[in-house]
């Protein structure tokens, strides 16, 4: 979508990686010292044998020290290398889960930033496998592979070195099979085919995620409607689809694969000819033959930190991939925010000629289109004055929850405007939007905290005395105080679980104690819980005092004495004005209000008279 | 491990033995290669030491065996990959059906106590944990251990103090990872913990979207997954620290063997007690065997990571599902004898009894807390009941099987979940193998259809995540469709699943009307109006039942039920107006 120079791949990574620059520069030059001291034996080795080799014929004549100065040596470079391995290892770590936490605050806080519509469209499991298993490739890479690769790329490439140094026809040998095999990998391993296999894998490990979830959260239609794994909605199909596209892989993989582990472990098989055949040649053969034994101890050697680099390179485009994803959300464009945020000083919200249609939204943001889609919004133009009640009614789908979710930003409006004390709503900063408007929603989320934070939303400025002050005004104060640790109470799991009008009145209680001018509000929150209904009329009605209101309105009764009442159909305002003059119109409001008065008088039909009793 | 085995095998530990099997072949085929190499060492050695030519027709042949080798070692590793990876593919596929498969037979009230993004991570993330194991580590480190035995053996019949030097240290590897795997299991028990905390805390920030935008919680403003974040920073890199170095301590103390059979051999060899090929043999052969153990040690701390992840799994597996075989009766009276339920340590309800006459509707009144819907869980077995006993027709229901039983219940609660599907297979649910007719029928009688047809694909449109797409009523009235498709004789109902979309009640009303015909019905009343009209009314206050009748007889008794419906006469007409 955006053809910006996004770097990709290892680039990408790298460009991560740099928050911690010096940090894993010392963990990679570590790791280089670290495979260098690797080699100590293979030193040791050739030290021992060119010794034992020289007294071949006379065993008892070898220096003892000397061999045993060898032995000694390798022994205690190993112990060296080792612990530089472990400084590494945990310099490389740190930078890591300290890039990482970074990354996941960054990631959580653009998803804030996105517009709500993203949320209802992606699945909870697609983002949080984006969160929690790409973010932690990213470890592997820095974690690991950076380290392992500065080794593995080093150590090969010095071996090699000292092998040129010695006789260059011999190292020409053991190099010809090492790059050929990394030729090989090459194109097998990051050619466009990869890539695509790659991208498939993940498609299906998504897959299986989201199926997944929505199994484990949807067990109660599970349960009840019977349905077993195998005949339920994709998730047998997914788990088999990702099994099949796994083997795919491993299918597709296999003889280049195997092709390059046994060219690697085979070196030996390219090096002993070419010795033979130069010793044929060679004016000293026995000097030679000692410069061969070092090649045939050390050649099995070279194909480990080659292996690793094996690894690391499949791994890697394992790893790209988690991060194109992860760039894929970074790219997903958030909601503009002004350069100088504007504070609006009044209070009155406007709606002037404002056009919306969620599928135009959603495309925005995204790259399928669907012109098709009716406008949720077709110029919509009000003034909800500051201290007044503007209801809004209609049937659903007219619109009246769109206007509160434009309010918030949760979507921009696609034309049009919408003007908070005369500032559009695009030219205030989000957090100072937010401070200015509550809302008290329908389905009132809480968060597994104590019932003091639930209220508090994180205003930790304010003390406990506000927050009992706003409870008891929301009329919450006293099932908090029955509870067992009152205030201090967990909620969720492990906690307490509150009723439907309890969570109402505690959002109620969030509401007051923030306090802001503006206050949106789905009235149906008052019939959350018919039990206690009344005690949440008292705080709904404590709550308004004084504030510009918008309230979706459901029960008509209840928006009786609104200030303005806007009667929505199909996005539009078809009319407007108070109760008693739109009841006189004798136009929709009218069929809805003696609708509404049929629907109060619904009762069960009792099972006996088996008929069937409908209202009016 | 014979445990670990079994549970990441999902309790078929069988499936391993091919994989382990092809990996040690190739371990063997691995020490081939040393052995001619040493057989050319032996030639060279023999030629300095007579100060005579070089056999070269022997290392030529040498060479030869070397190449051809090559090809069996292909076979081999060829067939290793393959074997391996399959194996973990199908056994984390079969896992997961069968975890899925068991979880549905869990009683419901397993899942109300139940963190659903833990539940998640193990049917995923642990059986991804299990897929590389067993494709990966298992084999490896069977072939790591077995192969040094066997070269052991061997080794000990040339020359038994070299032997012995080189695999004397390696107990005391063995018994630094034994001991440390306590240490290890309690870490990573913290990590998983970290990491589930933040899938939780993840969960909930998504879900609540809405309300931290409004109170400006975004990112690290969220102190609770700021801290679940944190604390995964933490616990990982404590990991790290503590486990990293006892690999390494493990993998010195390997090596030492090398070097300590490099000394010993040294003196033996000086000596002359020992002769110069068996030496060379011997450096050669234990270059080969240490190289994968001390791999392997590297990934033992990885299968310990693994084993934790099976734990979950076996610990989900054998959470006992509810007993009862025999078939639930099709419909009958439905009877509360003396009926004791307790929720974690909290009495719910105390001696309710009751009866729900066959074909009637029976209706729950009570304060929120009272027990209503909790009535309506135990008939339909989400728990089973503590004391006393609840029978369908005579036929105690702790002696059902449970899935007989949801197949006799339709339930219409607030909570409607719609799966990420089509409207149309979102109604199906309701009867297996229902045709498009079936389907279209029961949507018009839930009064479904009208919206149904007016949406741009009709009855494909798909539905999100948890039907986030769909007015409240919208989702009501499909899942009264789903119940009126599947047409069983008991009904439990939440009646305030008529007021979720006020504009459209009246429709919700027909439906419901539609579904609850002749059945026998059991309703959480809200508003007494709806059912005044019910043919008995059990009236719960704290889990008890302190008064039944109908309604005339009720409001005559003048009890709680008399003033709840005095209390509701006087909230129906509430006008919002600023206090």
């Amino acid at each position: 979508m955006r053809t910006a120079k996004k770097k990709t791949g290892i680039a990408r990574l790298l460009e991560i990686a740099d928050a911690k620059r010096r940090l894993l520069v010392l963990a990679c030059c570590l790791a280089i010292v670290s495979s260098l001291l690797m080699l100590a034996p293979f030193l040791s080795a050739y030290h021992i044998l060119k010794e034992l080799l020289r007294n071949a014929a006379n065993p008892s004549a070898n220096d003892v020290n000397l061999l045993l100065f060898w032995a000694i040596a390798a022994f205690v470079a190993l112990l060296a290398a080792l612990a530089l391995l472990y400084a590494s290892a945990i310099a490389s770590h740190y930078a890591a889960f300290d890039i990482l936490y970074n990354l996941r605050i960054r990631l959580a806080r653009h998803l804030a930033a996105l517009p709500m519509g993203f949320h209802t469209r992606e699945s909870t499991g697609t983002i949080r496998k984006t969160l929690e298993v790409n973010v932690e490739k990213v470890e592997a890479f820095i974690a690991h592979q950076l380290p392992d690769l500065a080794g593995a790329v080093s150590l090969p490439l010095l071996m090699l070195a000292g092998m040129f140094v010695l006789d260059w026809r011999l190292a020409l040998a053991c190099t010809l099979p090492i790059v050929a095999a990394f030729v090989m990998q090459g194109v097998v391993f990051q050619g466009q085919k990869a890539r695509e296999h790659t991208r498939q894998y993940h498609d299906a490990l998504e897959k299986m995620n989201a199926a997944g979830v929505e199994y484990v959260r949807g067990m109660p239609a599970v349960k009840v409607f019977g349905i077993t794994v195998r005949s339920f909605l994709g998730f047998h199909a997914a788990i088999e689809g990702y099994r099949e596209q796994a083997e795919q892989i491993s299918r597709t993989y296999k003889h280049p694969y195997t092709l390059f582990f046994v060219i690697l472990s085979s070196i030996l098989a390219f090096v002993l000819p070419t010795g033979l055949y130069l010793l044929g040649g060679e004016p000293d053969p026995s000097s030679f033959a000692v410069t061969l034994l070092l090649f045939l101890v050390m050649a099995p050697g070279l194909p480990m930190p080659v292996l690793k680099l094996l690894n690391i390179g499949g791994n890697l485009r394992m790893i790209a991939e988690g991060v194109e994803r992860i760039d894929a959300l970074f790219a997903t464009g958030p909601l503009a925010e002004p350069d100088r945020p504007a504070v609006p000083k009044t209070h009155a919200v406007a709606f002037e000629a404002v056009h919306f249609s969620y599928a135009e939204a959603d495309s925005a943001t995204d790259a399928a289109t669907d012109n098709a889609a009716p406008e949720a919004l077709a110029g919509v133009s009000f003034v909800a004055e500051e201290n007044t009640i503007t209801a809004l009614v209609g049937p659903s789908g007219s619109g009246k929850s769109t206007i509160a979710n434009l309010i918030p930003r949760f979507w921009d409006v696609s034309s049009g405007a919408i003007r908070i004390g005369g500032v559009d709503i695009r030219e205030i900063g989000t957090a100072q939007l937010m401070d200015t408007v509550s809302f008290v929603f329908q389905d009132v989320h809480l968060f597994h905290d104590t019932i003091e934070e639930n209220i508090r939303m994180g205003r930790a400025d304010l003390d406990r005395e506000q927050v009992v002050a706003a409870a008891k005004a929301a009329r919450c104060h006293e099932f908090i105080s029955t509870l067992p640790d009152g205030y201090a109470t967990r909620i969720g799991e492990g906690g307490t679980y509150l009723s439907g009008g309890e969570g109402q009145r505690l959002a109620i209680a969030r509401a007051l104690l923030k306090n802001a001018p503006i206050l949106v509000l789905d009235e149906a929150t008052a019939f959350a819980d018919p039990e206690n209904e009344a005690l949440i009329q008292e705080g709904i009605n404590s709550l308004i005092k004084g504030k510009t209101v918008l309230v979706i309105a459901h029960r008509l009764a209840s928006i009786r004495e609104a200030d303005q009442i806007l009667v929505m159909d199909r996005g539009r305002i078809a009319e407007r004005g108070q109760h008693e003059e739109l009841l006189a119109a004798q136009g929709l409001y009218r069929r809805m209000w003696e609708a509404y008065t049929d629907a109060e008088a619904w009762h069960l039909p009792a099972g006996e008279s088996g008929a069937i009793k409908e209202a009016a | 491990m014979k445990h670990f085995l079994y549970n990441i095998t999902g309790g078929n530990p069988r499936a391993l033995l091919e994989p382990c099997l092809v990996s040690l072949a190739t371990g063997f085929c691995q020490i081939v290669p040393s052995l001619l190499i040493f057989a050319v060492f032996d030639t060279i050695y023999l030629a300095h030491a007579r100060e005579q030519a070089m056999h070269m027709e022997k290392l030529w042949g040498i060479c030869a065996l070397l190449a051809g080798w090559m090809l069996v070692e292909y076979a081999a590793r060829a067939r290793a990959h393959e074997k391996t990876a399959m194996v973990a593919y199908q056994l984390s596929a079969t896992g997961r059906t069968e975890l899925a498969e068991h979880l549905r037979k869990l009683p419901l009230g397993f899942f109300g106590r139940r963190d659903p993004a833990a539940l998640t991570t193990m049917l995923l993330n642990d059986y991804s944990n299990v897929e590389t194991t067993v494709s990966f580590y298992v084999p490896q480190l069977v072939s790591a251990v077995i192969l040094p035995v066997v070269v052991f053996s061997i080794m000990l019949l040339f020359s038994p103090q070299m032997a012995l030097a080189m695999f004397l240290p390696l107990p005391l590897c063995f018994g630094i990872m034994w001991l440390s795997s306590g240490l290890q299991k309690k870490i990573s028990g913290r990590h998983v913990r970290a990491r589930e905390d933040c899938a939780g805390r993840l969960q909930e920030y998504l879900l609540g979207m809405r309300e931290i935008k409004s109170h400006n919680l975004s990112g690290e403003r969220f102190e609770a997954l700021r801290e679940a974040f944190a604390r995964l920073k933490r616990e990982s890199l404590r990991m790290e620290i503590i486990v990293v170095p006892i690999v390494l301590i493990a993998i010195a103390a390997l090596r030492s063997g090398l070097t300590l059979m490099l000394l010993i051999g040294t003196f033996l060899l000086v000596d002359g007690e020992l002769s110069l090929p068996i030496f060379l043999l011997f450096l050669l052969l234990g270059m080969r065997v240490v190289e994968p153990l001390s791999v392997a040690l590297v990934h033992y701390a990885e299968l310990r990571y693994t084993a934790l992840s099976a734990d979950r799994i076996m610990a989900i597996r054998q959470e006992p599902p509810l007993p009862g075989t025999g078939q639930a009766p099709c419909g009958g009276d439905i009877r509360f004898d003396r009926v004791s339920f307790a929720y974690r340590h909290t009495d719910v309800l105390q001696e309710v009894s009751f009866l729900a006459p066959a074909g009637r509707v029976t209706a729950l009144v009570g304060p929120s807390g009272s027990g209503k819907s909790t009535i309506t869980r135990l008939i339909a077995r989400f728990w089973d009941v503590r004391q006393g006993t609840i029978s369908l027709a005579g036929h105690d229901l702790a002696t059902c099987d449970p899935e007989s039983i949801l197949a006799r219940i339709s339930m219409v609660f607030q909570d409607v979940y719609l799966f990420r599907d089509s409207i149309g297979n979102n109604i199906a649910v309701g009867r297996k193998n229902a045709t498009r007719r079936e389907v279209e029928e029961a949507a018009k009688k839930a009064c479904c259809h009208d919206f149904i047809t007016a949406l741009p694909q009709g009855y494909d449109t798909q539905v999100g995540e948890g039907g986030c797409t769909l007015s409240g009523g919208e989702k009501q009235r499909i899942s009264i469709a789903r119940a009126l498709l599947k047409d069983a004789p008991i009904i439990l109902l939440d009646e305030a699943t008529a007021s979720l979309d006020p504009e459209n009640e009246i429709y919700v009303q027909r439906a419901i009307n539609a579904l609850v015909a002749n059945k026998t019905v059991l309703i959480i009343a809200h508003r007494l109006r709806t059912i005044r009209r019910a043919d008995w009314i059990v009236v719960l206050d704290h889990g008890r039942v302190i008064e039944q009748g109908t309604h005339e007889q009720l409001l005559a008794e003048n009890g709680l039920y008399q003033h709840l419906w005095a209390l509701q006469s006087r909230t129906a007409g509430w006008s919002m107006r600023p206090a």
